[in-house]
């Protein structure tokens, strides 16, 4: 392996997820209320210079607003689906990873000395590096690459294996084909640390957003009125905003996947 | 929205300036903490960190050996870190695998150092060691070697955790000889075939020079092959009846099945092994070594409640069916002393923390207490034989009185050389040759 941990650095907001959930909420929403706010102070008194003598404004501003919530809102639901179909996605590798571990340590016990032996602590070798080691650099969105020294060093062992008897033969191919599934997942969760949107549905949804808060401010009412009305659509905006971002990484803030599943198999590892 | 009338009543600039105002305050004080102060909103405090290089190889023949040094490495950083890391900081590992290739051994050197580490702990064989020794000097920087060798080398920027021959070899060649050891008169000389064997043969033919036991032959093979059918012919053909092995690595399943197979009995031909330890006799069939020798200066089996504890201690992080041995335990005592060397200076910095180890620093073991020799870089430490047990592990049969003082170049096989770091460093004798009069 020639990559050393940390150079994969991580993209530079990262330092958002950090913010405890509650409280990246409330900033997400504070943004947006503010935001509306602020523009009902500066902008919307120009804004409304386009329909102050339009008759019925405000009906056809809100046929737009309506117009465009259908679009806005359809957008957002697709990609917060998306998002936690990424989640999920991950999250199913990270089982079938585990489950393929599992498998793998239970064929490998019944090698003969040494081979099983040596196998059994380079699994639990692996298992231990990933719940110490790859699962805080995966929620810091770093790609963890030290496990491929540990998955090198099983595929070693594994290889110099020579079955002898027809049960190790089956034993053994068995074991290779679950060695095969375990490298797979693995690639896959490596693959997911650092899924996410595109940078342009982010700019996208951003926009939309904007806009959306923008249409609002064509309005013609009370100002009071205006900053509750709207500010409880921004609110809601931040909301959904906050969720998407926070379903974005699949390891990362509250909406993620834990190492359970290879917690669970270390504690039945070292059972044994 | 839609069908909202019109605000029916006259602005009232006064109020509408202090909900704007109230407004303005509001956002700006909802989005100071992110724009202003990031720690405010609940951000981790980032602990510093400082990284130490660790520079084993993982897979290849000394793969097995590499991956226990790094595990307890691993261990000891861990237990240190959690006390509250070395100066307030915690550690971070690097830990690359350069596996079999010198090579690659040196870029990943270059790379740990490049990367920012104060030191590194690693290497197994001593062609590793001297390959990655000069990247050391070159940034000047620690290399914390735990392994046992050859000696006859003593490098500024080298801490020695492991035993030299005459805390390792010498013993056990008197050892042999007593009538403890079964009075011994003859004995075969069986290693891999790279540095640390050759020397360590080196030294012993020098220090047997005179002596009522005398070495009958050499035999060499590379590292990692298995094919040691010749010794048992050696054995027969120059009636030898003791053995000093000094083969590395997976080559050691290739002697003993040699032997077994020629039928060496244990009690008239003993083998006495310097590099096999409780890790490495899980590959070998007990059956096949049970009753030959190990000299080491740690072995698992050693009653002392220091050693339970620390075995206990490393199997319920590690594995219940783990085992510790030498060098692992050195490693272990290496990483606290260096350990206390930073703590004693006060820095990371290479230089201060050399001055440091010169002060003559010791730290209580799981095999006793290992004292730095400040001259050498070199530990004081026990010396031990063990019969190996049909369980793989060791019955300690001979134990030195006290810690052996290490001395890299033994006057008997280095004649006038001279390692002291407090007063000038090394002084050179004459030019000796490995190969002797062999």
């Amino acid at each position: 392996m020639d990559t050393l941990p940390l150079s994969a650095a991580p993209q530079d907001w990262y330092w958002l997820y950090d913010i405890p959930p509650l409280r990246l909420a409330i900033f997400f929403i504070a943004a947006f209320v503010g935001f509306y706010w602020a523009g009902c102070v500066f902008l919307r008194p120009i804004l409304r210079q386009f329909v102050k003598h339009t008759a019925g404004a405000n009906d056809i501003v809100g046929y737009v607003l309506s117009c465009f919530g259908v679009f806005y809102g359809l957008l957002l639901g697709l990609i917060a689906v998306t998002a936690y179909q990424n989640v999920a996605d991950a999250g199913g590798n990270v089982t079938r990873e585990a489950a393929a571990l599992s498998a793998l340590y239970e064929d490998v016990s019944h090698y003969p000395a040494p081979h099983g032996q040596n196998l059994r602590w380079l699994l639990r070798d692996y298992t231990r590096y990933v719940i110490k080691y790859a699962w805080p650099l995966q929620r810091r969105g770093v790609i963890p690459e030290e496990g491929t020294i540990r998955v090198d060093a099983v595929q070693e062992e594994l290889l110099s294996f020579q079955p002898v008897t027809p049960a190790e033969q089956i034993l053994h191919a068995e074991a290779l084909r679950q060695f095969n599934h375990f490298l797979e997942a693995r690639r896959l969760r490596l693959f997911s640390v650092t899924a996410g949107l595109p940078a342009t549905m982010w700019y996208v949804m951003i926009l939309g957003a904007v806009l959306n808060l923008a249409i609002c401010w064509l309005f013609d009412m009370r100002f009071v009125t205006q900053l509750v009305l709207g500010g409880i659509l921004a609110a809601y905006l931040g909301t959904m905003m906050f969720l998407i971002f926070d379903m974005n990484q699949p390891f990362r803030g509250d909406v993620s996947i834990s190492a359970e599943p290879f917690e669970a198999i270390y504690t039945r590892m070292n059972e044994d | 929205m839609p069908g909202m009338t019109p605000a029916a009543t006259a602005p009232r600039p006064s109020r509408r300036a202090v909900l704007a105002n109230a407004a303005l305050l509001a956002a700006a004080r909802a989005l100071a903490p992110a724009t202003f102060v990031g720690c405010s909103l609940g951000l981790p405090t980032k602990a510093p960190k400082v990284l130490v290089g660790l520079l084993h190889s993982q897979t290849g023949t000394t793969g097995g050996g590499g991956r226990s040094l790094r595990d307890i490495e691993f261990h000891a950083f861990e237990r240190i870190n959690q006390a509250g890391g070395i100066l307030g900081r915690q550690v971070e590992l690097l830990g690359p695998n350069p596996g079999a290739r010198p090579d690659r051994r040196i870029k990943l050197a270059r790379r740990i150092l490049d990367q920012g580490a104060v030191a590194i702990f690693g290497c197994w064989t001593s062609a590793s060691r001297k390959s990655v020794l000069p990247v050391m000097e070159e940034a000047k920087r620690l290399l914390l070697y735990a392994v046992q060798y050859e000696g006859n080398e003593s490098s500024p920027y080298c801490v020695y955790g492991g035993m030299v021959p005459n805390q390792q070899i010498l013993p056990a060649l008197d050892w042999l000889e007593s009538p403890a050891g079964g009075s011994r008169r003859r004995i075969l000389l069986v290693g891999s075939d790279y540095v640390y064997p050759r020397t360590a043969h080196y030294v012993t033919r020098t220090y047997l020079a005179g002596r009522d036991l005398k070495v009958v032959g050499e035999f060499y093979r590379p590292l990692g092959d298995q094919d040691f059918s010749l010794v048992a012919r050696m054995l027969r053909e120059l009636e030898a009846d003791c053995v000093l092995n000094t083969v590395n690595g997976d080559s050691n399943e290739g002697l003993f099945q040699a032997l077994a197979e020629a039928g060496v009995d244990p009690d008239k031909t003993p083998v006495i092994s310097t590099s096999i330890a409780e890790d490495e006799l899980r590959s070998l069939p007990p059956e096949q070594v049970k009753g030959h020798y190990g000299v080491s200066c740690y072995f698992q089996s050693l009653a002392s409640p220091a050693n339970r504890e620390w075995v206990t201690g490393f199997q319920e992080e590690f594995g219940h069916d783990r085992v510790t041995d030498d060098p692992m335990e050195p490693d272990w005592c290496l990483v606290h002393l260096w350990k206390q060397a930073v703590e004693k200076a006060g820095s990371f910095e290479t230089e201060a923390v050399r001055q440091a180890f010169r002060s003559g620093l010791e730290f209580a073991g799981p095999g006793g207490t290992v004292r730095l020799d400040p001259k050498t870089q070199h530990t004081a430490k026990y010396c031990r034989i063990g019969r190996i047990r049909l369980d793989r592990q060791f019955d300690i049969v001979w134990e030195s009185p006290e810690p052996i003082h290490p001395d890299p170049y033994p006057q008997v096989a280095f004649p006038g050389w001279k390692c002291d770091w407090t007063a000038g460093g090394i002084t050179r004798g004459a030019e000796v040759s490995l190969d002797g009069d062999l």
